[in-house]
């Protein structure tokens, strides 16, 4: 089974970019120094490659593939205080009636919302990383159909699921009262995700907060999905940046041919099995420097706001889309991460 | 009619090429219907300019009818719109039977065309048409791209024919502002006469300095900016840039670095990248880059060279 190494040591020095910058603008050395200290958080500077696990074996693809291609918010949970899996149904009803109630009040409106919801609680069974991981669930709202008739199947209006992939440090430091899930991804309208948030606040005495992810933590899922092996690709590897220019806002793209995006990272690589602080930084100045070459534009001095590759896509804003059942779990464990240093 | 009126206005007619003949002089408008009749275009030229410089003799030609007969000639092309229209309609109609065309005329010589499109065997669907703006002293058109390819190579075909011209051509310019592709395509987004002697210094225009400030105040690297200042000036000019929402570079070329030789040193094949800048207003944002720090000045020819090339689209290939 792979184990999860969570070294204890400081991100070891690495040879640097301002090396490579001759003649770099006061502006380039400041960012490289800011970006410098911005490293003292506390991520390990490496991290195995997400490969198949043992436990994802059992995973169901089909149970599993309405989670894919689908782009979900993030957010990440504190601790559930008393929940027990044991009373899923109970949930349900509470939570049903509380929707209820709430849209009832005319607090969330939606013009011509019917009110024959449905709720339903259920369990995501494989969706772990270790033995030790809490059981993923799923939370539903359906809209009941009017017609009793067995062809008619419910509409699904939104959906949510809690998960815990690999979270053995945030484990460690809580009682047995309490059930760790902190990752949330939420995929639907936006009233839907207030109103259950509220209730699982006030039932649960937690805490949702959105889950925005740095321009350093998508370099980091770049180059550790660029790493994964794919049979074949299904998307472009696409980079997107915002450029912090005034008055008028400039968007670059930058969609380089996976096929491509792999030999670069291939001869980047030298670790066998992991992802360094050094090679993420270097596979992202390769990209740097190649288009500087054409355009004599830094993209370093810019903001990194979306990844995109044929295993996943994320946003700064914490939207994320998962196109590889092979690798979601290993995609679900950084985001886990990433919730876990949020709610410490 | 004096002598060298008359002369005059044989060496004119002498210039007009035969199968444009009839077309000029009724423009010109001067000899009447009746008279035109008389002639017999078939004979050789000579003859033909003979019986011409008779028939304005009768009519008492003067000097002003000679210079506007001149003036009619130079301009070589003679847009008859009318003829365009009808040539346009026509190869389109000829093709599919259900097509819907229809013309306004607007100053600046511009003719809009609306074209619905069907097929033979289904009308006109009215609500996704086509529109093209003709420039008729001009060989360029614009068109919308609200339409099936099927039907491009067929109104490329209609414009050529219609206005007389060999061959169409796409170029890689696209924008949502027709305004912006004519200051392009025209030249014309460089009105601004600039100035030699302007009276303030450079480095306080552009710098935005305060003349009456402190003296002991100095700004950190004020060469280097004041060399950034003038090169994005002298590249993008005092005047407001046309407005482009985007642009477009299609990129095959060699991994190459300064940073690490070894990396993809082996690999013969090139990188393929697509690379999209969108801005609200492109040119405005890249014209700030140098300024801010982000990028080097001069900027890449690749982004300078948008506004002259007259291309946003480009294909880069190593040589």
């Amino acid at each position: 089974m792979d184990s999860y190494n969570a070294p204890e040591s400081t991100p070891s020095a690495s040879s640097r970019p301002e090396d490579y910058f001759i003649g770099a603008t006061p502006l380039q050395k400041r960012l490289e120094s800011v970006r410098k200290q911005s490293s003292f958080i506390p991520t390990p500077p490496r991290r195995k490659i997400p490969q198949c696990s043992q436990l994802q074996e059992d995973v169901d693809p089909q149970k599993v593939a309405f989670l894919l291609h689908k782009q979900w918010t993030l957010y990440s949970l504190t601790p559930l205080y008393k929940f027990s899996y044991s009373n899923l149904k109970e949930y349900s009803r509470h939570l049903n009636a509380f929707i209820v109630a709430e849209k009832q009040k005319g607090l969330a409106v939606e013009v011509g919302e019917d009110f024959n919801i449905k709720v339903i609680f259920s369990t995501l069974l494989g969706m772990k990383g270790t033995q030790r991981d809490p059981e993923a669930f799923l939370v539903q709202i359906l809209s009941k159909s009017q017609l009793p008739s067995e062809n008619r199947e419910d509409k699904v209006l939104w959906t949510g699921w809690f998960c815990c992939i690999f979270g053995d440090s945030l484990l460690e430091t809580v009682s047995e009262d309490f059930t760790c899930l902190p990752l949330f991804l939420a995929n639907g309208a936006e009233s839907n995700t207030a109103i259950i948030g509220t209730w699982f606040q006030k039932t649960f005495d937690c805490y949702f907060s959105p889950l925005a992810i740095n321009a350093f933590n998508l370099s980091w899922m770049a180059a550790m999905w660029t790493a994964c092996k794919m049979d074949h690709y299904v998307a472009t590897t696409e980079f997107l940046w915002s450029v912090p220019c005034s008055p008028q806002s400039l968007d670059i793209s930058f969609a380089i041919h996976p096929e491509d995006a792999k030999a670069l990272w291939d001869s980047v690589h030298k670790t066998p099995g992991e992802v360094t602080q050094e090679e993420v930084d270097l596979f992202m100045d390769c990209l740097y420097s190649h288009f500087h070459r054409h355009f004599k534009i830094h993209l370093s001095a810019t903001r990194l706001v979306r990844v995109s590759t044929s295993v996943a896509s994320a946003h700064t804003d914490g939207k994320i889309k998962i196109l590889c059942h092979k690798y979601l779990i290993g995609v679900l464990a950084y985001l886990t991460e990433l919730a876990i240093f949020q709610i410490e | 009619m004096d002598e060298t009126v008359a002369e005059f206005i044989k060496r004119t007619i002498l210039k007009i090429p035969m199968n444009e003949l009839t077309t000029i002089l009724k423009a010109w408008d001067f000899l009447s219907e009746n008279q035109l009749q008389t002639v017999n275009f078939r004979q050789r030229k000579e003859s033909v300019v003979q019986h011409l410089i008779h028939l304005c003799e009768e009519k008492r030609a003067s000097l002003s009818d000679a210079a506007l007969l001149d003036i009619i000639c130079e301009d070589v092309d003679l847009f008859d719109m009318k003829q365009f229209k009808n040539s346009f309609k026509k190869i389109l109609q000829r093709a599919l039977k259900n097509v819907t065309v229809s013309f306004r005329e607007t100053e600046e010589n511009a003719v809009w065309i609306r074209i619905a499109w069907g097929t033979q065997y289904t009308k006109p669907n009215q609500y996704k048409p086509t529109y093209v703006v003709y420039y008729s002293q001009t060989p360029y058109a614009f068109m919308s791209s609200s339409m099936l390819r099927r039907n491009t190579p067929l109104l490329g075909q209609a414009l050529t024919v219609a206005s007389k011209h060999h061959q169409i051509v796409k170029m890689d310019l696209r924008s949502r502002y027709l305004d912006s592709l004519k200051a392009i395509v025209f030249k014309q987004y460089n009105q601004t006469f600039e100035t030699h002697n302007s009276t303030t210094p450079l480095q306080e225009r552009s710098l935005g300095l305060d003349i009456n400030m402190d003296s002991r105040i100095i700004h950190e690297n004020i060469v280097e900016k004041e060399r950034v200042q003038r090169i994005t000036q002298e590249t993008f000019g005092d005047y407001p840039q046309p407005q482009l929402e985007f642009a477009q570079y299609k990129l095959e070329t060699k991994f190459k670095s300064g940073l690490n030789g070894s990396i993809l040193a082996e690999r013969e094949e090139p990188l393929r990248c697509l690379i999209k800048f969108s801005s609200p207003h492109l040119l405005e944002a890249l014209k700030s880059l140098a300024p801010a720090g982000i990028a080097d000045a001069p900027l890449s020819p690749l982004l300078t060279c948008i506004p002259n090339k007259r291309m946003n689209y480009f294909k880069i290939r190593d040589k």
